[in-house]
């Protein structure tokens, strides 16, 4: 009369173990699912009716009721069909089955019998790993992105009916099998390569530096000089995910539903480029049930705003913690979620509202007034935590048909590579691993400059008007060409490359 | 502040923006603007629009006039009339003078010979480093640089001469006490508040009304020995400006710009009908007659630079150019280009333009 199977619920990226009773008695003829369920989860009983009874079973004919243990947390989504149903049918007829509190059952039903994929499996599978238990069935569309979690077995399914037959013991599915990471990780292309980016060499750079030090890159240029595409190099020229960057970004990843169509580990950073009438909570993160947003999404990878200055105002300053703490805390009334959000802000504008301002062949229509408005836009606060700005020209017909060869993503991400690896190392013992980074003291402790390079940049001040947050940004940015040169300090060449990829700030918001 | 009679009288048709052409129809048919007064308001006294008289009627009181006078005095606005010694001479040679000039400042620069810089408000950068090296070149040679405290190239000739510690006199288009546009009432307080003068026939409270403007620039014009035109389209302000100069008797200098930019139309078609050219500040001086012929120096090579670095000058020379294109003509590698770049523009050899073309520095 009374049966019991496994689940998983999700709370923001993360599972938690859920235990499905169902008990069947006396009394009116009914079906109740009790224990905090959100509307789709009480939804799900005509969804069960239907499965039990298109697979050829009887739906018991009795006062069911189903209790979702802990019950004092919320559960949303759909996870829990597939585990209520074995537990109603498992209620009323006993025999045969086996293994149940040793598996956990994942899966949404459709009417016909049909199992449907979730949000969030992996952290899912993770719970499942770290509660000790051995085999996950789940639908089919789920397995990939699990098939890392290498200590519990996966038994992908396609119907409500082969679950039976396999929890039974009649007809056994068939493993998932295991990959490791670095598997994942050889069989990745490359799609976006530098080597079709052609000219602006100056925009080149500095994505490389923006790569190899972690530094947000504010990109200005007219239309069609390349931003976007230039942005879409750089997940290509970062370092390699790692596994654990992997598993924080593909949990998040999960959680918003993006991989039930079967996809796997994330491999590749992401690149995240949200259109500009984007919402703070869709940006932030929040919504009634605080999910994670595009600058999550973009976690250990890209966030791209393109057209930055039409974003609103209030979306792009609430950007400014996530950018500099590396999470965001959403608060609701039942409960606080935090998501991780550590990824490198790449930006693209207009010099101004018409777009052709310092263009060769076309005349720029706007006033000085239009262009100020257009400008101001973007508050003072967001562009001191952009560290690289730089100006692009518009790419010429003869740049574009000329064959000369580019170099590649890999040569770059070489590159950048080792002078990430430089920056590890001298970071080893701080809770910081790129130059990005640094604060106020850091700069001092690190930017070690030599006496011409600090005689350069103490002229560049007097020439420039630079101010004081702009100086200390110019020094770390110096430090990453420094590393990418592997030079111990900063030298007069690396000031002087720093200064040009920081220009644009004083011609246009002085 | 010490007024005549008379000066109150005129000070309160200033403040009805009656014009000087009236003004002075007013005081030859009644004697002197004293009697003017005197007649309003009788049935057969001067007749005004019905704005001008409405304001009219309302100052007509001592006490009114006393008000005006004391918060003039608040504001450290002082006045000049047609009678006082210290009136530019210049103006009064023109049709239609001013009655009264308010003015806050360094009366001083009035004396000084004065040169127009003007030109657009959407100026290119080449347009504003031009009026800028210009303005300081002026500046420097004793010269009060007058503008019309504008967007744009009024403002770089204003800033050219400030930065050189020179008199720059601004003539505005509203009142004294309505700065416009509104974001440059710093700069009007640093001319004010330095040796420079700014100034305007419009009384204290005037609003910037756009028919201001070009009656304005004959003030322009009128107090200069020449007007230089830096940028301007065909129809524009600057071409207004030069306009009243020719009609003044004012020399007119055009800066010459790159042909087919719209900056570029006023100059040109200026120097076609016989302006003269003005490419540094010595062009302008020579031509007026306030320094002594020169002979032009030869160029002299920095002995400091690098080959590189007088690799990429020597391209730059030719015309504004970006990295790409440098990096086609010099055969120099990016990273390379790009620190040289930098070391150069640091120095101050070479600066950067919109769409980080590189150009040579003007008057360097």
């Amino acid at each position: 009369m009374l049966a019991r199977t496994l689940s998983c619920g999700l709370d923001g990226v993360n599972g938690f173990l859920v235990e499905v009773e169902a008990f069947l008695s006396g009394g009116m003829i009914g079906f109740e699912i009790v224990g905090l369920p959100s509307a789709a989860v009480r939804e799900s009983r005509d969804r069960i009716r239907a499965a039990i009874s298109v697979s050829g079973y009887r739906f018991p004919v009795a006062k069911v009721t189903v209790n979702l243990a802990p019950a004092d947390i919320k559960k949303e989504g759909t996870a829990f069909e597939l585990a209520t149903a074995v537990a109603v049918l498992c209620a009323s007829e006993p025999k045969g089955f086996a293994g149940l509190d040793k598996t956990m059952l994942l899966g949404e039903l459709s009417l016909n019998g049909a199992l449907m994929p979730v949000r969030g499996a992996l952290a899912m599978a993770i719970t499942a790993a770290e509660q000790g238990i051995e085999h996950i069935v789940l639908p089919r569309k789920n397995a990939r992105e699990c098939e890392c979690v290498s200590t519990v077995h996966l038994y992908p399914a396609d119907t409500f009916q082969e679950v039976i037959d396999h929890l039974k013991g009649k007809r056994l599915l068939s493993e998932h099998p295991h990959v490791t990471y670095n598997q994942l990780l050889e069989a990745q292309v490359v799609v976006n390569d530098l080597k079709h980016v052609k000219g602006q060499s100056l925009a080149r750079k500095a994505l490389e530096v923006a790569a190899a030090g972690g530094h947000n890159m504010l990109m200005v240029g007219i239309p069609g000089s390349g931003k976007t595409m230039l942005a879409r190099c750089l997940p290509g020229i970062l370092p390699p995910l790692s596994y654990e960057e992997s598993l924080e970004t593909t949990l998040i990843h999960s959680a918003v539903g993006e991989l039930c169509d079967g996809g796997g580990l994330i491999t590749q950073r992401p690149f995240r480029s949200p259109h500009h009438n984007v919402s703070m909570p869709a940006m932030i993160g929040g919504g009634v049930k605080a999910k994670p947003g595009e600058v999550s999404l973009a976690h250990n990878g890209v966030l791209f705003l393109d057209e930055l200055p039409e974003f609103q105002r209030a979306t792009l300053e609430a950007l400014r913690q996530p950018l500099e703490d590396g999470f965001v805390n959403i608060t609701r009334v039942n409960g606080q979620s935090r998501y991780l959000s550590r990824c490198m802000l790449v930006a693209g504008m207009n010099p101004c509202p018409c777009g052709n301002l310092g263009s060769k062949t076309q005349e720029c229509r706007c006033s000085p007034v239009d262009i100020k408005r257009y400008l101001s836009r973007i508050s003072g606060p967001l562009l001191d935590r952009i560290d690289i700005q730089v100006e692009m020209d518009a790419v010429t017909l003869e740049e574009i048909e000329s064959a000369r060869e580019q170099e590649d993503s890999a040569t770059v991400a070489s590159r950048v590579l080792a002078a990430r690896t430089r920056q590890r190392e001298r970071y080893r013992r701080l809770p910081i691993h790129s130059n990005a980074q640094l604060d106020q003291r850091g700069v001092e402790q690190f930017c070690q400059m030599d006496e011409p390079a600090r005689k350069l940049l103490r002229q560049a001040v007097e020439r420039f008007h630079i101010s004081m947050r702009t100086y200390a940004r110019i020094r770390k940015v110096a430090l990453t060409l420094a590393d990418l040169a592997s030079h111990d300090r900063i030298q007069p060449g690396d000031v002087a490359q720093a200064i040009q990829l920081r220009n644009v700030e004083g011609r246009f918001w002085r | 502040m010490n007024v005549t009679p008379e000066g109150k009288c005129l000070l309160w048709l200033s403040a009805a923006e009656v014009t000087p052409a009236k003004v002075d129809a007013l005081t030859e048919a009644y004697g002197s603007a004293t009697a003017v007064w005197e007649a309003f308001g009788k049935p057969d006294g001067p007749r005004f629009p019905a704005q001008a008289q409405d304001r009219l009627s309302r100052l007509h009181s001592q006490a009114a006039m006393d008000a005006l006078l004391k918060r003039l005095d608040e504001k450290h606005v002082q006045l000049l009339f047609r009678t006082d010694a210290a009136y530019p001479p210049q103006l009064l040679a023109i049709d239609d003078p001013p009655y009264v000039l308010y003015y806050a400042g360094d009366a001083g620069c009035l004396s000084r010979p004065m040169v127009a810089v003007v030109g657009t408000r959407r100026s290119s950068q080449y347009g504003r480093s031009m009026a800028k090296s210009l303005a300081s070149g002026l500046a420097r040679a004793g010269v009060c640089v007058v503008s019309g405290l504008a967007r744009g190239i009024d403002e770089a000739a204003h800033e050219g001469a400030l930065e050189e510690g020179g008199a720059t006199l601004g003539v505005l288009g509203s009142g004294i006490n309505v700065p416009y546009p509104p974001e440059h009432t710093m700069l009007l307080r640093r001319i004010a508040g330095g040796n420079g003068l700014v100034l305007s026939e419009y009384p204290l409270d005037a609003e910037p009304v756009p028919f201001h403007f070009p009656h304005r620039n004959r003030l322009i014009s009128g107090l200069c020995l020449g007007v230089v035109l830096v940028e301007g389209r065909l129809k524009s302000g600057g071409m207004l400006t030069v306009g009243a100069a020719l009609n003044q008797g004012r020399e007119v200098f055009a800066v010459p710009g790159r042909v087919g930019c719209q900056g570029s139309e006023g100059p040109h078609t200026l120097l076609r009908e016989g302006a003269r050219m003005a490419t540094c500040a010595q062009d302008v001086l020579e031509d007026l007659g306030l320094v002594p012929l020169q002979a032009p120096k030869p160029p002299t090579e920095d002995e400091t630079l690098t080959s590189t670095q007088r690799s990429i000058i020597h391209a730059l020379k030719v015309e504004p150019m970006n990295v790409e294109e440098l990096q086609k003509q010099t055969g120099i590698d990016a990273s390379a280009l790009l620190s040289e770049l930098g070391m150069l523009e640091i120095a101050g050899l070479i600066e950067r333009e919109a769409g980080n073309r590189f150009v040579l520095p003007i008057g360097k």
